[in-house]
């Protein structure tokens, strides 16, 4: 593997050679003779170096940025490592010498001078460069135009062989495969089965939180990582054997097998306790006829505290309500059934009570338990009375008495007669009978000994398939069923299998993900992946799912074996739709929004980390300033964004130009045009029928008059089959508020109103969900400074919206890039540089206090000036700033803007009230300045389109023309789906990809086929040393 | 954390936390020889604590006064009685500190706040990507290793029944990661004293990770470079938990002198355990985790909304669901104030339980005890109320002399919320970081209004540092 580390121009060498080579060299030299330790000493070849290029602002003189390096020799080993190491880093990303005001080395100096650094560290095993260079933030150090000029395309593309650890997304889909949960929503109507939920386990493998690629192949099992799987291991491997194996004998036979007697003789135990537990006074009736009731202890009735019922001033003592009072689901369901049993008595409240509580007490109830069933009796039986025969409680019964076959009712005989005493409750006879038999059934198992070698192999076999999705090698099927064997003999059978379980999810191949080359090597010493790495390569480059069905048939039938077949099944995977995944669950919410998509998941989400605007959820914002509930519309504003996304990706036409400059956005909207026309319409024609007929004076019977209207339309609130003149229901407010709200949406000749509630309120909702539930968050609009009541909603979305150009000015992006109460103009052009431009911000000085002063007389962009444009700050800056300041035109919250707001407490003009209606702007008014948006654009390599910009908005036309900007996206793409930085060897996969790009007219589905096609992706090169 | 230099500070600080093998570690170490442990108790409580019911009654008018209006201002306790509620606690008083005026805005408001309250960030709701930070308990667990490093007990539930077995917790060990914590006493008993209640399963651990390890060196030995380094850290992180299980098999005999007794009434959840009853045994099993030195840091959610409230003294017959309290429905006759007030009293008996137990405990050369070196912290988890705004955030806290702060036995109100001086539970858990080693600038996220407003919040309550 080749990084672009060395400038090195002699022919005949590979500069990846050189860089092994300058390591091999100085690596030999690090102790003398004896082994002792050579003394550091700085060469006087590397001395001149320094001194022209380093001394004259590190020395005993000038100590630029507090570094000193003439002194070299004088410092602590590992002061001196440390130096060393930002020397080696500084030399080699050529930050040092300062570009514009010191004469640069040549190559051959640079390196030299790396030779020697690298050659010191090596000696202590002490570099840090390579560990930098794997990262994805040094993804871009690799020279842009040597990937794309051409030059280098003759290189033998691969990666090499690796285990890479499993994503967080792979994490959840493994444990969800693993314990069958397989959650529905229902989607437009139809029940569909989802992926992408969370599993409920602890996920150690998040990923990091930062924009751009997030998942690489760098990261290694660390203790935090087996910490936390030693928990999920004993959970799941809990859950798997004592419920689903339980209930199911499908899910892994063998162990069903081992379980047999175990699981017989539960289901044996469980239908006597539950038999007993229902019917243990009729069968004890029967078999002891008169003197039952003699054997049983004489009933004494809990003791019940009288309750006052007004307080000391002589005032009604507020009562809990109903469902508050209830002791708990399984305990109200008993007393339900036992009130049900007696009720035909004819009793009163208190007899019934009695009979009720004389059944638990021969039962052995916990006397607790009686006295809180009583306590609520005595206080809500009106209530309980009200809801006996409806809701979930109208077929809770004792079903008749049926007796058990003969040789059970035998059993249960024979037990009862041995174990009953005077004075026992039915529930001591009850456990005395349930110990008896359960100590008779595990002697029945020893004695019929542990279980064979060949049912324990084959359990071996059954879990590693379920579990790292494989059959052993014989040697590790041996190796297995000794040691269940033996965990066998300690624990018992369950808990071994358990065990066994647990051994198997710590096995590292379950959160590795193996990509080894199999087979003849060719003329460069690659290796294609073997057909299973292949099979899961790309199940997990387009999904976080192990491979489907399809997939799996290619591998067992031979036919992942060519480039052919890789196309074949990659164009296949990104053609599916028939998989419907929850996007992010931390949005998703089914009551009010639906975040999903049917696109292969990886492939949607290669956007939503490169442009990071999910990021936004967690910046913290002041519902205040926002001037409404920002808390509450934040995840819809995520949603919608994604929704575009989703559309463009789709349409897969001009996919990146599309992104970045499209007009077309989605704002309070469902995804379903013909959906939310219909609610829009609706709106419309309430507001048309009534806005003439004087509804503002209507009383009860004006309403009732319209009640056909009414109830074919429908509208929320009205229940029109409770609509009658003599009644007490009267929804004549619920039906002005949403004609004062339908008006103000209206009257002002908007074209159409968005069809969001007037009112909250359960049930019926003006506008839905694709899930079904309330559409909700208009406020959404706000972030577009939307002007509620003066809106011309437009039902068929994405629509134009003025001051707006790509996902760069949709406010999640906006959001993403600011601070909690001001924007951010650097990171916005760190992002466009860095992932547009494909370009490179060193790392912030430890020196530096990054810090924008406060002054409440300046916009930011005045503040930021006078703190960057300082010559020691400008050299990072100039690459940054006039990126991001064009985005000025909106505020933090996205909002576009001509003036800023000076938010400073000596510059507040008005303060506003707290809360108001949706169409009350509620922030406080500050002074302003004009906004100043203009900027630069450099670094396109396009005469044409860098220079100066008046706005974002021509910043982004410019960006979305540029040839380098869509290579950079294809370098993003690249590293998402291999999981890597590029070298100089990948340079012919990159142009594919390109190429590709243009000729299919701008389809990600072509630069995927590229990618997944491409030798980087097929072939893998043995991994040797540390360095690669 | 302010700036990136601070980050780059603290982050090498606590570096191994994000990584973890530090954890793994800390499994393994001791304090320094002959210096106790720091320990620190985090109690976490429903349904605010209203700041009135905190408030002294023998205060004067004009402390009084300032109280009501909340004015900053601060008196001896020594000088005054205790809330009624609070008496459990008169022994203690000089080891006592209310501290009123915090806020906590930038967490969680409303009905709950999840992890958020503990390390100050919006969780919104209880996703996992909300948890932006190890809550301030981890932190605090990374500066006095211990076997367990951190454990987390809670009595929750679903209003209906108790939760049991081993749960989903409320601290967070990292960002987007939340703890596992025990719901029951019986499960905390059997998970947390496993080494001398159940050593066979114990072995079979040992077994499986000593398979494990065989295992993977194997697969090493076939590797090398970058994919050797890959296993090769996974297989140090088999050999630490095998020398924390070496070391906690050493602990045995320690362990099994302070084995609590837990009542069979727990065996399999509980069912028909009492809420007291739960509690009582809750502390004993907290208790015994600090005394044998399983872990030097435990939060325990003594209640959340939805545990229900069964066998409480004078509505021994009722199920009160916690939220109803917070409606204003009583109970048997009984005001929703009066039994929120007896909810209380049952907590701040525990609370004396856990000190009394403590300090009875001896540590140290001469008349020390545990309690020294201990730091109980009693507070709601969602602030002021109910539905709580976030503008007050209560503790109690209970130190013993080795106590790094300079608060104990006093009455403590801090500027209110958005006015000059106003501290928020960052700047408190910033100076319990601060004091205690980890030089943090600031924990947690900033108030949004103390940030419009232009005040200075960042770091810790000087006045409370020793």
């Amino acid at each position: 593997m080749i990084y672009d580390s060395l400038f090195i121009k002699r022919p005949g060498l590979t500069v990846g050679s050189l860089f092994f080579l300058t390591i091999l060299m100085v690596s030999t030299c690090h102790a003398d003779k004896e082994g002792h330790p050579e003394a550091f000493k700085v060469t006087p070849g590397m001395e001149n170096l320094l001194d022209a290029n380093c001394y004259a602002c590190h020395d005993e003189w000038e100590q630029e940025g507090k570094i000193r390096l003439d002194q070299l020799e004088t410092l602590s080993l590992s002061a001196r490592l440390d130096l060393l190491n930002k020397m080696q880093e500084k030399i080699r990303f050529k930050e040092m010498p300062p570009r514009k005001e010191k004469e640069q080395p040549t190559d051959a100096e640079r390196t030299a001078l790396l030779k020697w650094l690298s050659g010191e560290l090596k000696k202590h095993n002490a570099s840090k460069l390579e560990d930098k260079l794997r990262m994805p933030d040094y993804g871009n150090y690799v020279d842009h135009d040597k990937l794309f000029s051409g030059k280098n395309k003759h290189l033998k593309p691969f990666t090499p062989d690796r285990r890479w650890l499993i994503s967080e997304f792979i994490f959840d889909a493994k444990f969800n495969r693993l314990l069958n949960s397989k959650p529905i929503l229902k989607i437009d109507g139809t029940r569909q089965h989802v992926l992408g939920k969370r599993s409920s386990f602890t996920n150690p493998f998040l990923l990091p939180g930062n924009t751009g690629v997030r998942y690489y192949a760098n990261e290694t099992l660390n203790g935090g990582h087996l910490l936390t799987m030693l928990s999920n291991a004993k959970e799941s491997a809990r859950r798997m054997t004592t419920g689903l194996a339980r209930r199911d004998r499908n899910y892994i036979p063998a162990l069903a097998a081992i379980m047999d007697a175990e699981n017989r003789h539960y289901a044996t135990l469980a239908s006597r306790k539950s038999f007993l537990n229902s019917y243990a006074d009729q069968v004890l009736r029967d078999i002891y006829a008169d003197k039952n009731d003699v054997l049983l202890p004489k009933f004494v009735r809990v003791k019940i505290e009288e309750k006052k019922t007004v307080d000391a001033n002589g005032k009604p003592l507020k009562k809990a309500e109903f469902h508050a009072a209830a002791p708990g689901k399984e305990e109200i369901r008993i007393i339900y059934r036992d009130l049900k049993k007696h009720q035909k008595d004819g009793d009163t409240d208190e007899q019934l009570i009695e009979k009720c509580e004389h059944d638990w007490f021969s039962f052995g109830v916990n006397e607790r338990r009686i006295k809180t069933r009583v306590v609520f009796m005595n206080g809500y039986m009106a209530g309980m009375k009200r809801e006996m025969n409806t809701g979930h409680y109208k077929n809770v019964r004792l079903a008749p008495y049926k007796k058990l076959n003969d040789t059970e009712m035998q059993a249960i005989t024979s037990a009862v007669l041995k174990h009953r005493k005077k004075g026992d409750t039915y529930g001591a006879i009850i456990s005395k009978c349930m110990a008896e038999w359960e100590q008779g059934f595990i002697q029945e198992r020893i004695k019929a000994g542990p279980p064979k070698a060949e049912i324990v192999g084959a359990l071996v076999e059954q879990l590693f398939n379920k579990i790292l999705e494989r059959s052993p090698t014989s040697e590790e099927a041996e190796k297995h069923v000794t040691l269940t064997q033996s965990y066998i003999k300690s624990l018992g059978r369950e808990k071994a299998i358990e065990k066994l379980i647990q051994t198997l999810i710590l096995n590292t191949e379950f959160v590795y993900r193996s990509e080894f080359g199999q087979g003849q090597a060719d003329a460069h010493g690659r290796r294609m992946m073997s057909p299973r790495d292949a099979s899961y390569a790309l199940a997990y480059a387009l999904t976080d799912s192990s491979p489907d069905s399809e997939l799996a048939k290619a591998v067992a039938e031979g036919r992942l074996a060519t480039r052919a077949d890789y196309e074949r099944e990659v164009r296949r995977m990104l053609a599916k739709r028939a998989q419907y995944y929850v996007i992010d669950e931390s949005v998703n919410n089914q009551n009010d929004i639906a975040n999903f998509t049917n696109m292969p998941i990886r492939e949607f989400r290669f956007f939503r980390e490169f442009f990071g605007y999910p990021k936004m959820l967690a910046i913290f914002k002041d519902n205040k300033r926002f001037g409404a509930n920002y808390d509450r519309t934040k995840q819809r504003l995520v949603t919608e964004a994604d929704r575009l996304v989703e559309h463009i990706v789709e349409n897969d036409k001009d996919v990146f130009k599309e992104l970045l400059a499209t007009d077309k956005f989605y704002i309070y909207h469902s995804g379903d045009n013909e959906g939310m026309k219909v609610s829009s319409d609706r709106i419309r024609k309430i507001y048309d029928y009534f806005k003439d007929k004087g509804w503002e004076d209507f009383t009860l019977e004006d309403l009732i008059k319209h009640k056909d209207f009414i109830g074919e339309i429908k509208m929320r609130g009205i229940d029109v089959s409770r609509l009658k003149s003599s009644g007490a229901y009267n929804p004549l407010r619920a039906f002005q508020n949403q004609m004062k709200s339908f008006t103000l949406r209206l009257g002002k000749g908007q074209t159409a109103a968005a069809p969001y509630n007037s009112f909250p309120a359960h049930g019926m909702a003006n506008a839905d969900t694709r899930y079904g539930g309330r559409l909700q968050s208009p406020e959404v609009a706000k972030f577009y400074g939307i002007d509620m009541y003066n809106w011309n909603y437009q039902s068929v979305q994405p629509a134009k919206i003025d001051h707006r150009m790509g996902i760069l000015t949709h406010p999640a992006w906006l959001i993403a890039h600011a601070q909690n109460t001001e924007t951010d103009p650097i990171h916005r052009g760190k992002w466009i540089r860095e992932k547009l431009l494909a370009g490179t911000i060193p790392d912030v000085p430890i020196t530096v206090e990054a810090v924008v002063p406060e002054d409440p007389h300046k916009t930011l962009r005045q503040r930021l000036n006078a703190k960057t444009k300082a010559k020691y700050c400008w050299t990072c800056h100039q690459k940054m700033n006039p990126l991001g300041l064009p985005f000025e035109m909106y505020d933090d919250f996205g909002r576009f803007r001509t003036a800023e707001r000076l938010e400073y407490p000596e510059n507040l003009i008005k303060k506003s009230e707290s809360k108001g209606g949706l169409e009350q702007d509620l922030r406080d008014i500050y002074k302003t300045l004009p906004v100043k948006s203009a900027g630069v654009l450099q670094g396109t390599g396009d005469k044409k389109l860098d220079g100066e910009v008046k706005d974002a908005l021509d910043l982004i036309s410019r960006l979305a023309k540029s040839d380098r900007v869509r290579q950079s996206i294809i370098r993003y793409a690249f590293r998402y789906f291999m999981g890597r930085n590029e070298f100089l060897t990948d340079s012919k996969t990159l142009m594919d990809a390109d190429q590709a790009y243009l000729k299919s007219g701008g389809s990600f589905d072509a630069v995927i086929v590229s990618l997944l096609t491409s030798d980087s992706f097929i072939y893998r090169k043995v991994s040797n040393t540390s360095n690669n | 954390m302010n700036n990136r230099r601070d980050f780059l500070k603290t982050s090498a600080l606590t570096a191994g936390a994000f990584a973890l093998p530090s954890s793994l570690s800390a499994l393994t170490a001791g304090s320094a020889a002959g210096t106790p442990p720091i320990r620190f108790v985090f109690i976490r409580k429903s349904n605010g604590i209203r700041p009135n019911e905190l408030a002294l009654p023998t205060f004067s008018d004009a402390e009084k006064a300032l109280d009501a209006k909340r004015q900053p201002m601060e008196v001896d306790l020594d000088k005054h009685e205790l809330p009624e509620w609070l008496r459990p606690l008169n022994k203690h008083k000089a080891n006592l500190s209310i501290l009123q005026g915090l806020s906590c805005k930038m967490s969680e408001n409303g009905h709950w706040s999840y992890s958020s309250v503990m390390g100050a960030y919006k969780s919104g709701r209880n996703s996992l990507s909300g948890i932006k930070r190890a809550t301030i308990d981890f932190e605090l667990a990374k500066l006095s290793p211990s076997p367990f490093e951190h454990v987390e007990l809670s009595l929750t539930g679903n209003y209906s029944t108790f939760r049991t077995g081993i749960v989903s917790g409320y601290s967070a060990p990292a960002p987007h990661q939340r703890n596992y914590c025990y719901a029951d006493p019986q499960t905390a008993y059997n998970e947390l004293f496993k080494s001398v209640i159940n050593p066979s399963a114990v072995d079979s651990d040992n077994a499986m990770l000593a398979f494990l390890q065989g295992e993977e060196n194997f697969k090493a030995g076939k590797l090398l470079g970058y994919e050797k380094l890959k296993l090769s850290n996974h297989i140090s992180s088999i050999e630490a938990i095998r020398a924390r299980n070496k070391k906690l098999e050493k602990m045995s005999d320690a362990i099994a002198k302070h084995l609590p007794k837990i009542d069979p009434v727990h065996a399999d959840g509980g069912l028909n355990a009492s809420t007291p009853e739960k509690q009582k045994a809750m502390t004993d099993i907290l208790v015994a985790a600090l005394v044998t030195g399983l872990t030097n840091v435990v939060t325990y959610t003594i209640d959340e909304l939805s545990t229900p409230i069964k066998g409480l003294q004078g509505n021994e017959g009722d199920h009160i669901s916690i939220h109803e309290l917070g409606h204003s429905g009583g109970y048997s006759g009984i005001s929703a104030d009066t039994i929120r007030e007896k909810i209380r009293v049952g907590h701040m008996e525990q609370v004396a339980t856990i000190v009394e137990r403590l300090k009875a405990t001896p540590e140290g050369s001469g008349k020390g005890s545990m309690f020294d070196s201990t730091v109980v912290m009693y507070f709601p988890e969602n602030g002021e109320g109910h539905h709580s705004h976030g503008t007050e955030a209560p503790f109690i806290t209970l130190a013993g002399d080795y106590c790094k702060l300079d608060m104990s036995g006093r009455y403590i109100r801090l500027p209110y919320h958005g006015t000059e001086g106003h501290k928020t539970i960052g700047n408190w858990y910033t100076t319990l970081l601060n004091a205690y080693g980890n030089p943090i600038k600031h924990y947690g996220d900033f108030d949004l209004e103390m940030s419009r407003k232009k005040l200075a919040q960042v770091g810790a309550i000087k006045q409370l540092m020793a």
